[in-house]
């Protein structure tokens, strides 16, 4: 495959960040594409900022460069406005409205973005913005992310198709987690999202 | 993990392609090599490489799967977390002299101390193969400093191989294999972050299940004495530039993009090369330069290099990260070969020796290098993103909810705070080191890893020398201290050090995900060792081992630890949470959640503009929090209010915390007389409460009102003034006394005009003529009350209303009045008024007046009879006895001794003054004598007829009480109740827009703090009425509790104010400046939103800590159940 294609995902350690990687990587794996991961997660345990970037194409690395993200899976709200360096105006973002409090906004020394405003942003220059509000109430939060990589598999240039995330949820998901992965994530194909 | 575990030790006949880590390829590599033990010590970014090594080792000794897979378990593979990286590379030499396969991972400092056995192990001999994996951190992700391990190949003269990806880890592991075992010297393989934990491409192949018997072999080369190390070293170059080095270097020299013209070339080793490749495709340079990666840079491939670069290129671009390694190398053979190729490196473009290469950098290099222009190809980025990027909140990483170490550090901000001395705190490696980040703020220091009881005791010594002997702090995880804290610890007994070491024991390595050390093993291989008897051990006779999470048993050891001299231990020991063993305090379906209505709520107004001079510091709160859990008397606020609605909560913790300028501050937000008050006061606040269990509030505030400095400072309230918005009414107050005083305090800071008139030449009315001069500070008194004038309050003296101005005049002048007048006629006894000339009798407030004004009514050493049981009666009798020592004052009154209206206190000062009191007693008979004297004849009031006492005097003062004289001078009969009192309490007064305060307001307690608290409530009516203002006095509970019940005067005070004394109280009661959980805890479970704490459930460990922290008793459990229905 020669297109080249650079995925980012960004968020908080313990939002399963990596565990999106590893879909992605099986998605890859089955598709017959290249494949390469960096992840930068300095203590992702104790709450810090975790990205992943995936390359998918030959000598097409996991690492990252100023509007060289083709798409953005943004866990958290202020995490994926951290990333708009990397955006460019042909990019996908796919983003909920999840909020976790850094130390400094709830000291009150800092103020959280306000998401109405990144939002218009990114929907005045992006490609696609997609924009989850409100999460169905039947998913917890620690499975928003599955639901957000719905979100991103029916976009129509997203390299890696829904079926195929489906197979690779299949084979990395071990045990009774297995059906309820996949029931979220179709859940994030299905439902309708304005933004 | 099951099945990544399996896979990992499966051999393949065909090339398996997987997508794994740098650091599972190099597993995967050195299973294949047929490695036999692993040796380490975690760290960043090397850990996954021993985490796998420790799955596989349970995987092949869990009896079940040996059934289940013997080919998986055939070969087993040795593992160990050593204690520490030099242990961990001795057993691994050893491991390899025993005829073994070994390898040794560590991360990049971890080679400094493994280093020591490597530098000479060189000069002798190993048996099997020893592959070192080495893991840098350039950039500093997870490490102290970005130390290039590259060199330790020249320092020890080992092989080095410097991979770029996944799949370059995995070859390059396996020739070290290979090499190693030919030329019997250990081989280092050099990762980088980038490398170890980028995820890519790899193939994997046939295990070699190849068995070595364990051998020693009695090697002359086994014992390094002197005399052979000499010849040794020449053999250990030989060894290092033998052909199975040489043989490796055209393997790992990979020429890309081959052109055949291109004059450029690109040398490079690591990761650059991956960033090359792809910058270098992206914008098709495949035609303009070559691209030379080097794998194997030590021993350099100098000969290799030569033939490719001669008469091929003319520019050549060296890009490594960190030192220029590979560029020195490239320089020196390029000079000593004579060729005449420009070469770029560090200092050319961006290039730096210092962090990480990202693929910015290397496409800014390279366009600059390669004379082009990429910006026409690049995607076009977002328009003003920047402005968005701007002022975003950090991210830090936090220690976790529900964290041992965050209740440790807890613990240690109540038992040793770092604000009363200059304590310092030496920290160490690990997770706990994020106890240096706010909110929490104890570590002084940190460096390497063991260093912090070393620098304990060192800055010890230091201050010893001095003559400044103060204790000095360590801390330590549990991990680090078998690491290396033990040996300095042992430095520390023996060398007599006066430190405190605390060990925070989480029962893992944490940081790097959770290993097992000596203290805390989890696997039947280990033996634990328990900490504390290795500490008893060494002699160390305080050693403490507490639960972090109970605070009030934990408190006295920390302390006790830190009073001792010399070496105190204390081993704080809860697990992760992470770990099975961590169990959370909660029963099932248990929440915890936060009461509203207490957080950062002030439960003293709900006017949130009044003013608060309570600080927001977070020191504060702190005090308030150590209270809560450690006094020995929790009193709430609601106990001991003030009918001046005083926040004797905020001031009694401001005096906790050693601020009592604020606790003045406190006071005056409420009114003027702090001094005066803390002089006069009979405080109910302090009556009302629980009988045996309160707060010598009035004490207090003598206490601190007596500092000078603070007291003569009024700048605030001035200031308060200064920033009100000019209401532009104007409000007169009629009467100069302590309601009237109190309400122009409240109204001018509100911003209204104020004028206040009264009969007397000065101000203050009662306090200024009838209490005593000895029972208070008049200067004081006079200070505080002349305030108003700084204030802008105008003063018109020597003014009676009715006489020298009529009611109607200011009625027509002023938008509003007050009219505080207090009662100026004093009751008299019929009796006394027919019987006695008036030069041998007088009223207290008479008596008084002229006592204060140094005259006296009467001769020295006369018989005095005080009638009356009330405080002026008693002021009168002490007056009198003050004026000559001779008088001899009896009082008579009606009431028991208990029943006297009184002061218990100022009955006390009396009697011991020598008054006589005749209690149950009237005068039934009054008569003057020939001789001028008075003959009294008392009977009992109980029993009217019944004859008690007979005494003759020279003077009679009657204090029977007060009535007033008609101060608005109105006909209507019904204003007044019998006492001449304005009927009016809850302001029904017929005239619009007057209102009435203290005294002269009938129902109103007669006291200082009632006429104070009457003056504020008429504050209050008189801004609902110019201004529709929303609230109630807030004071009101109070004020009414004070007027309408009989307040216990049995109650005596003998508190000394003495800190601990103090310390064993507690006031507690909710506090809108509190953000004491944030300022001080910081648990990321606890959020703030729109200015109330709430627990995320989702992050919530259930440790319930925070029950405890919150000094507003905000914090509980509840059940899920309870919570739905809220």
């Amino acid at each position: 495959m020669s297109v080249k294609t650079k995925i980012l995902i960004a968020g908080v350690g313990g939002q399963g960040i990596v565990y999106l990687t590893n879909i992605l990587v099986e998605a890859a794996m089955i598709s017959d594409i290249s494949v390469s991961v960096s992840e930068i997660h300095g203590l992702s345990q104790r709450g810090g900022v975790v990205t992943a970037g995936i390359g998918l194409g030959e000598n097409c690395s996991g690492f990252m460069k100023n509007a060289g993200v083709d798409f953005l899976i943004g866990l958290e709200p202020l995490e994926t406005q951290r990333c708009l360096n990397y955006l460019h105006k042909n990019s996908c973002v796919v983003f909920g409205n999840y909020k976790m409090l850094p130390y400094s906004v709830n000291a009150g020394t800092s103020v959280y973005p306000d998401i109405v405003k990144l939002m218009e942003f990114l929907k005045s220059q992006c490609r696609k913005v997609v924009f989850v509000e409100n999460f169905p109430e039947s998913i917890d939060a620690v499975n928003y992310n599955l639901y957000l990589l719905g979100k991103m598999a029916v976009l129509p240039d997203f390299p890696l198709s829904a079926n195929i995330i489906e197979r690779a949820i299949e084979n990395i998901v071990e045990g009774k987690n297995k059906e309820k992965s996949l029931r979220i994530f179709k859940m994030g194909l299905l439902e309708e999202t304005t933004i | 993990m099951l099945k990544r575990t399996k896979n990992i030790i499966t051999s393949r006949e065909e090339p398996y392609k997987t997508c794994v880590m740098g650091n599972e390829g190099i597993v995967r590599a050195a299973v294949e090599s047929g490695v036999n033990g692993v040796f380490s010590y975690p760290g960043t970014p090397s850990t996954e490489i021993s985490e796998i090594f420790n799955h596989i080792y349970n995987f092949q000794h869990n009896s079940e799967n040996e059934k289940l897979y013997p080919q998986l378990s055939f070969n087993k593979i040795y593992f160990e977390y050593s204690i520490n990286e030099k242990i961990a590379m001795e057993k691994a030499i050893a491991f390899s002299i025993g005829n073994k396969s070994a390898m040794c991972v560590m991360k990049n400092v971890g080679m400094n101390v493994a280093s020591d056995p490597l530098m000479s192990v060189t000069y002798q001999t190993i048996g099997g193969p020893l592959v070192i994996i080495v893991c840098d951190d350039p950039g500093c992700h997870s490490s102290s400093n970005e130390q290039d391990s590259r060199f330790w190949g020249p320092m020890a003269s080992v092989p080095v191989f410097n991979p770029s990806t996944p799949q370059e880890s995995y070859t390059m592991v396996k020739q070290a294999f290979g090499l190693s075992d030919l030329i019997k010297l250990p081989v280092i393989v050099r990762t980088t972050t980038r490398v170890s934990h980028t995820r890519g491409l790899v193939n994997y192949g046939r295990i070699n299940n190849r068995v070595n018997d364990a051998i020693f072999e009695r090697l002359p080369e086994h014992i390094n004495i002197p005399a052979r190390t000499a010849t040794a070293h020449s053999k250990l170059i030989n060894k290092l530039n033998s052909n199975a080095s040489k043989e490796l270097f055209k393997q790992n020299i990979r020429l890309l993009n081959k052109g055949k013209s291109n004059r450029n070339c690109i040398i490079t080793s690591g990761v650059s090369t991956t960033y090359t490749i792809e910058i270098t495709e992206n914008y098709d340079l495949q035609h303009l330069v070559d691209i030379i990666e080097i794998g194997m840079i030590y021993p350099f491939p100098e000969k290799e290099i030569i033939e490719l670069l001669e008469n091929n290129y003319d520019k050549i671009l060296v890009l490594e990260e960190l030192e220029p390694f590979v560029e020195n190398h490239i320089r020196n053979i390029c000079q000593r070969n004579n060729l005449n190729i420009e070469i770029f490196g560090k200092g050319y473009s961006s290039l730096v020796t210092t962090g990480e290469f990202s693929l910015e950098i290397i496409r800014e290099v390279i366009e600059k290098f390669t004379e082009s222009n990429f910006k026409k190809q690049d995607n076009i980025p977002l328009d003003n993103f920047e402005n968005y990027l701007n002022q975003l909140p950090p991210r830090p990483p936090a220690l976790c909810a529900g964290c041992p170490h965050r209740a440790t550090f807890y613990l240690l901000k109540l038992a040793i705070p770092r604000e009363q001395n200059e304590l310092i705190m030496c920290g160490d490696i690990g997770c706990f080191g994020l106890g240096a980040l706010p909110p929490l703020k104890m570590i002084d220091t940190i460096n390497h890893m063991g260093m912090s009881i070393s620098m304990a005791q060192g800055l010890y010594e230091s201050f010893h020398s001095s003559e400044k002997d103060r204790k000095v702090v360590a801390l330590l995880g549990d991990g680090t201290f078998f690491h290396s804290g033990l040996s300095s610890l042992v430095n520390a007994v023996y060398t007599r050090a006066n430190i405190l070491v605390i060990i925070f024991d989480n029962r893992t390595i944490g940081m790097t995900g959770h290993q097992d050390h000596p203290g805390a093993s989890h696997l039947p291989k280990y033996k634990e060792i328990e900490i504390p008897p290795v500490l008893k051990g060494l002699g160390i006779e305080v050693v403490e081992t507490i639960n972090p999470f109970s605070i009030r048993d934990s408190f006295y050891k920390v302390e006790k630890a830190m009073a001792h001299k010399g070496v105190s231990v204390i081993v704080s020991k809860a697990p992760c949470i992470f770990l099975p063993e961590y169990v959370t305090q909660s029963k099932h379906k248990t929440i915890i959640k936060v009461d509203h209505s207490k957080c950062n709520t002030c439960a003293n107004h709900l006017d949130e503009e009044l003013a608060c001079s309570r600080c927001y510091a977070p020191k504060n709160n702190l005090s308030r929090a150590k209270s809560k859990l450690m006094a020995e008397n929790n009193i709430s606020g609601e106990a001991q209010l003030c009918p001046a609605n005083i926040c004797n909560h905020g001031f009694f913790n401001s005096i906790l915390e050693g601020s009592y300028k604020e606790a003045v501050e406190i006071v005056r937000d409420k009114m003027l007389f702090a001094r005066t008050c803390g002089d006069v006061c009979h405080r109910p606040c302090e009556l009302f409460s629980d009988k045996n269990n309160f707060i010598p509030i009035k004490l207090l505030k003598k206490t601190v009102s007596a500092i000078d400095n603070n007291f003569y400072d009024f700048s605030a309230p001035i200031q308060r003034v200064k920033n009100a918005e000019r209401k532009n009414k104007k409000v007169a107050v009629i009467g100069a006394g302590p309601a009237g005083l109190s309400a122009a305090y409240d109204l001018v800071q509100q911003g209204y005009e104020i004028t206040v008139f009264d009969k007397e030449d000065k101000p203050g009315g009662m306090i200024t003529f009838a209490i005593p001069s000895f029972r208070m500070d008049k200067n004081g008194f006079e200070f505080e009350a002349m305030q108003l004038k700084e204030m802008g309050v105008e003063f018109v003296f020597n003014t009676t209303i009715g006489k020298d101005i009529s009611f109607d005049k200011i009625k027509n002048n002023f938008d509003s009045i007050i009219v505080a007048t207090g009662l100026q006629k004093s009751k008299q006894l019929d009796l006394i008024e027919k019987n006695i000339k008036p030069e041998n009798k007088s009223d207290a407030i008479t008596f008084l007046k002229s006592f204060n004004q140094n005259k006296s009514l009467f001769k020295n050493n006369s018989n005095v009879l005080i009638i009356g049981g009330g405080n002026s009666a008693i002021d009168a009798a002490r007056a009198a006895k003050k004026l000559s020592q001779q008088n001899h004052v009896t009082v008579s009154c009606i009431e028991s001794e208990e029943k006297m209206p009184a002061f218990k206190d100022e009955i006390i000062h009396a009697k011991n003054e020598g008054i006589d009191f005749i209690n149950g007693s009237f005068v039934n008979k009054i008569s003057e004598m020939q001789n001028g004297k008075i003959a009294v004849e008392l009977n009992d009031f109980e029993n009217k007829s019944k004859k008690m006492y007979s005494l003759e005097c020279d003077y009679v003062i009657t204090a029977i009480g007060q009535v007033g004289d008609n101060a608005l001078n109105m006909d209507n009969k019904n204003v007044y109740d019998e006492n001449g009192r304005i009927n009016n309490f809850e302001n029904k007064l017929e005239i619009d827009k007057v209102f009435v305060a203290g005294d002269v307001c009938a129902g109103n307690n007669m006291s200082l703090i009632g006429a104070i608290a009457s003056g504020k409530k008429a504050a209050i009516q008189v801004r609902k009425f110019l201004e529709n203002y929303k609230y109630d006095y807030e004071g009101d509970f109070a004020l009414k509790r004070l007027n309408d019940t009989q307040i216990p005067h049995y109650r005596t005070n003998n508190f000394d104010i003495d800190k601990k004394e103090l310390e064993k109280y507690d006031l507690f009661q909710s506090c809108q400046k509190c953000n004491h959980c944030i300022d001080n805890f910081g648990c990321p479970a606890m959020v703030k939103v729109n200015g109330k704490v709430q627990i995320d459930m989702s992050r919530c460990t259930l440790c319930g800590l925070c029950i405890d922290v919150c000094p507003n008793n905000a914090i509980s459990w509840a059940t899920v159940e309870e919570e739905t229905i809220n």
